[in-house]
């Protein structure tokens, strides 16, 4: 006998509502692409996300200008809010590959409808994560530097340096969600210029199609290598978002030197890349009208699994206490101390409160099903991802081994404009996938549409 | 005769496109091919039976000389090209090597399967004799086609169109070259 709680969304719920048809869902989808006018709600978030573009561009002017003493930066904080968002916006990004290859490879039926806004959504974020740490170099024109080529003076970067294992994972992973992304919308593209009505549209979608045909060869072909690139895709992020930890890991400062965290930090992208799709998945949702392609089995399935990132955080966060008493080492102690009662404890236990007891709410089966409240809980997991990050890049930092390399750090005014800025350059690229691109994966839901009712 | 490059036939379901399938295969046609507007299951085997190895050996050959270059590229420039003394460690000090060669692995891999899916779809082909057929916008939207060409040497437009009316077509057309 299975019980049921009140309020649980029934085991029989249709992953897709039952009036959608492989014409319905085809038009519906790709009308929203073709549409001659973009919709009011799209040109209010556009000119809010694009404003907050140009705040990214004069932070960056100005940046470059004067040199990084703009920013709070200082010795002992020498790693500011810049590096501790740049953690935070690849946790978003690899978020979205968890949900997107990870599913894809346990077949979840939510996934299809649900991987496009992900892989939108990594692939907004992960510029932003790149970003952060060119503008951090002090000399961000040598960046390419790191590039493993010997440049014009002769010298190779330092290949054993967790530094450059980052930059090359952020590399690799950027490059490779990019493939990843095309070989899954190829055939998307070429239903969106089927239904083309505009000559410029025919050519743009056409040559975006490269001439996709459906026939099943190509079929075949396509289902492969994505069945083989998701398989790489799943360990691919979490190797990306350990090696970010292992950065920290790899230095002696007392609560970093720590070997859990690559998997500390691959749990934070579980449950706050999880918690942007959910509030990204609401507003496409609402926006767009697809109310009956992203339906309440999708959200459910999502809460869930942040419910699952969010346990998987408490159990690190259990051992985040329990090393330094495990230890000797005093620095250690002292270090926890200042985070849980120093200049961080507000962010610190806060960032307890909204990553994983709020999130404890998701337990219930009528939360799950309660928008604003799933709303509320994953914009509270984002900030709490955030604080996470700067208590952790911040905090340790400014509790150093020896007294005398104590210090405080306050973000300034261009410290917050980095912050605004990334965050305009990611809504704006989102904004600009929701606009041109199929945000919903038509080949893959309409497998679950003619499997759900069948003809 | 020669103007022709094949004979669609438009179907419902995917069911009774690979009934059609089965039915045009069984009668002695093999220059024929059917597109639908999601990967029907079982439809590859129908058409093209066998299994195909040549797309995972591709990803696999990309993994093994992703793996060769990343790690060559370290080794060599530490070892040979630039030496520098880390604390006594070994030049080659693999260990540290691995994440680097990891990563090249993985992108050659998937590099190889995305160009790989290209090159064995034949695309891009921006043109195609199909793309001036009626019926076949709906082939990326909610029909399921079947087009015999003309290159088969049963090829013969009047028996072709009387087997898709006989296998339930719902629409027959013909494609010019």
């Amino acid at each position: 006998m299975t019980m049921t709680f009140p309020g649980e969304l029934p085991a029989s719920a249709p992953v897709v509502a039952s009036d959608v048809t492989l014409t319905s869902l085809s038009e519906k989808v790709s009308s929203r692409v073709l549409a001659r006018r973009a919709p009011l709600w799209w040109w209010i978030g556009f000119t809010i996300a694009f404003l907050l573009f140009t705040v990214l561009a004069i932070q960056m002017a100005w940046l470059f200008v004067n040199g990084i003493g703009v920013w709070g930066v200082d010795i002992p904080v020498a790693w500011g809010l810049a590096l501790a968002e740049y953690v935070w916006w690849i946790a978003l990004a690899s978020g979205g590959t968890i949900v997107s290859a990870l599913f894809f490879l346990t077949r979840s039926p939510w996934r299809s409808a649900t991987n496009r806004i992900a892989e939108s959504m990594l692939l907004s974020a992960a510029p932003c994560a790149g970003l952060m740490p060119i503008m951090h170099l002090g000399r961000p024109g040598l960046f390419y530097w790191l590039f493993p080529y010997s440049t014009v003076m002769g010298i190779w970067p330092q290949p054993r340096s967790p530094l450059w294992w980052d930059f090359i994972c952020l590399l690799c992973y950027i490059l490779m969600s990019l493939m990843y992304y095309y070989a899954g919308i190829l055939p998307d593209l070429a239903t969106v210029r089927d239904l083309a009505q505009s000559k410029s549209k025919q050519i743009f979608y056409g040559i975006l199609a490269l001439g996709w045909r459906g026939s099943t060869r190509e079929w075949a072909n396509q289902r492969v290598v994505y069945a083989i690139m998701s398989a790489i895709m799943a360990p691919m992020v979490i190797s990306v978002h350990s090696v970010v930890g292992l950065d920290f890991a790899g230095g002696l400062t007392p609560g970093w030197h720590d070997t859990q965290f690559p998997p500390y930090f691959f749990f934070g992208a579980v449950i706050s890349g999880t918690a942007v799709i959910v509030m990204l998945t609401i507003l496409v949702r609402w926006g767009y009208g697809l109310q009956d392609v992203l339906t309440e089995y999708h959200l459910n399935a999502m809460a869930k699994v942040i419910l699952v990132g969010s346990l998987l955080l408490a159990y690190a966060y259990v051992w985040e206490a329990f090393g330094p008493f495990y230890g000797s080492g005093v620095a250690e102690k002292t270090e926890f101390f200042h985070r849980i009662f120093g200049f961080t404890a507000a962010p610190f236990w806060s960032e307890k409160i909204l990553t994983v007891v709020v999130p404890q709410l998701l337990w219930f089966p009528f939360v799950r099903r309660n928008i604003p409240l799933l709303l509320l809980i994953s914009a509270g997991i984002i900030v709490g991802m955030w604080q996470e990050r700067y208590v952790f890049v911040i905090g340790s930092l400014e509790h150093n081994y020896m007294p005398s390399y104590w210090g405080v750090y306050f973000p300034t005014f261009w410290d917050w404009a980095a912050l605004a800025g990334t965050i305009g350059l990611f809504l704006t690229l989102f904004f600009l996938f929701l606009r041109f691109a199929p945000i919903v994966s038509l080949a893959e839901v309409r497998e679950i549409v003619e499997e759900g009712h069948p003809k | 005769m020669s103007d022709l490059f094949g004979i669609i036939g438009v179907f419902r379901t995917p069911d009774a496109v690979k009934n059609a399938a089965v039915g045009v295969r069984e009668t002695g046609y093999r220059k024929f091919e059917v597109y639908t507007p999601y990967a029907v299951e079982g439809m590859h085997e129908i058409l093209h039976p066998g299994t195909k190895w040549g797309l995972p050996v591709l990803m696999f050959v990309g993994a093994v000389f992703g793996a060769a270059w990343g790690y060559w590229i370290q080794a060599w420039s530490e070892v040979v090209n630039y030496p520098i003394n880390v604390g006594g460690r070994p030049y080659n000090s693999w260990p540290a090597f691995t994440v680097g060669t990891f990563e090249f692995m993985v992108l050659c891999a998937v590099a190889a399967g995305l160009f790989g899916l290209l090159a064995a779809s034949r695309l891009p082909q921006l043109y195609h004799p199909l793309f001036e057929a009626r019926s076949f916008a709906r082939a990326s939207r909610d029909r399921f086609l079947i087009c015999v060409e003309a290159t088969d040497p049963r090829f013969d437009p009047a028996a072709v169109s009387e087997l898709f009316a006989r296998l339930g077509a719902e629409r027959i057309e013909e494609v010019r070259a």
